[in-house]
């Protein structure tokens, strides 16, 4: 499909979108957790690709150079936003519940807008809150591993990691994951 | 021996929640209650990760990309 999508195929443009428009697309909106700026990074992620496809290097997965350009989108987001450490359940310091409605991210004062209710809908589970209370590093490698399915070396070829860190990583997320979702059951 | 004294290891246990871990480490799982629980709550949060669901963007999201992506042709040029 790339190959034929570098010999200037429309349809092949429009194939490669297809295919990874909801892994691209599901990837950075539990990155970023807003619908339409995750819409915007994956717009720019698939004009990036698709406009330099010809330097795509085939010994390279083409679905990991894709993540690694989406992933890298939403981490440089992350930084110049500082938003990182917003989530639904309020800081991860907050102890008391006033600490936590005060960090929290409200979603009901966007409460009138359509997309916002989508938004709780889609994200609003217990474990998406806790996804979205990870580190973004945390976030991206545990994404990659689990929903999408990747190898530890394919995770660290594609967000370019050493090994080690990357299992340390899902490691840590897994560990942060079942002690968020356990707090929230006790 | 000591292979099936040792506790498993962050990676087996994953092994094991894919139904993957060799033989020999099972027989020390089977008899491990501190292992046992370990391997559970990992599974669990495992589970949860791969039963996420995949989002879509809205409709003519590929319309939208395609409006700005330059195909290139075979002269080595690009249309637009």
């Amino acid at each position: 499909m790339v190959a034929w999508a570098k010999q200037g195929h429309d349809a092949a443009f429009r194939e490669l979108v297809r295919r990874y428009e909801r892994p691209v697309f599901s990837l950075l909106y539990r990155m970023v957790r807003d619908r339409a700026l995750a819409e915007d990074l994956a717009q720019e992620t698939f004009i990036k690709v698709l406009n330099g496809i010809k330097s795509y290097r085939p010994e390279f997965k083409f679905s990991s150079w894709i993540f690694k350009i989406a992933n890298n989108a939403a981490i440089d987001h992350l930084r110049r936003k500082s938003i990182d450490t917003l989530s639904l359940d309020g800081a991860p310091s907050a102890e008391t519940a006033d600490q936590i409605r005060a960090t929290s991210l409200q979603l009901d004062s966007r409460g009138e807008s359509p997309l916002a209710e989508v938004e709780s809908r889609e994200l609003g589970t217990a474990i998406e809150g806790a996804i979205a209370r990870l580190r973004p590093e945390y976030r991206s490698c545990i994404l990659l591993r689990h929903v999408e399915g990747y190898s530890y070396e394919e995770i660290a070829e594609t967000l370019d990691l050493p090994l080690g860190t990357v299992k340390t990583y899902i490691h840590r997320a897994r560990n942060e994951l079942r002690g968020y979702l356990e707090d929230r059951r006790d | 021996m000591a292979d099936i004294m040792l506790h498993l290891t962050t990676d087996e246990i994953e092994l094991w929640a894919q139904g993957l871990l060799p033989a020999a480490r099972a027989i020390h799982l089977a008899d491990c209650s501190l292992c046992r629980v370990e391997a559970e709550r990992e599974r669990k949060i495992i589970l949860e990760l791969v039963q996420l669901p995949k989002f879509a963007p809205s409709a003519g999201f590929a319309d939208r990309v395609m409006a700005q992506v330059k195909i290139p042709t075979a002269s080595g040029g690009w249309q637009v």
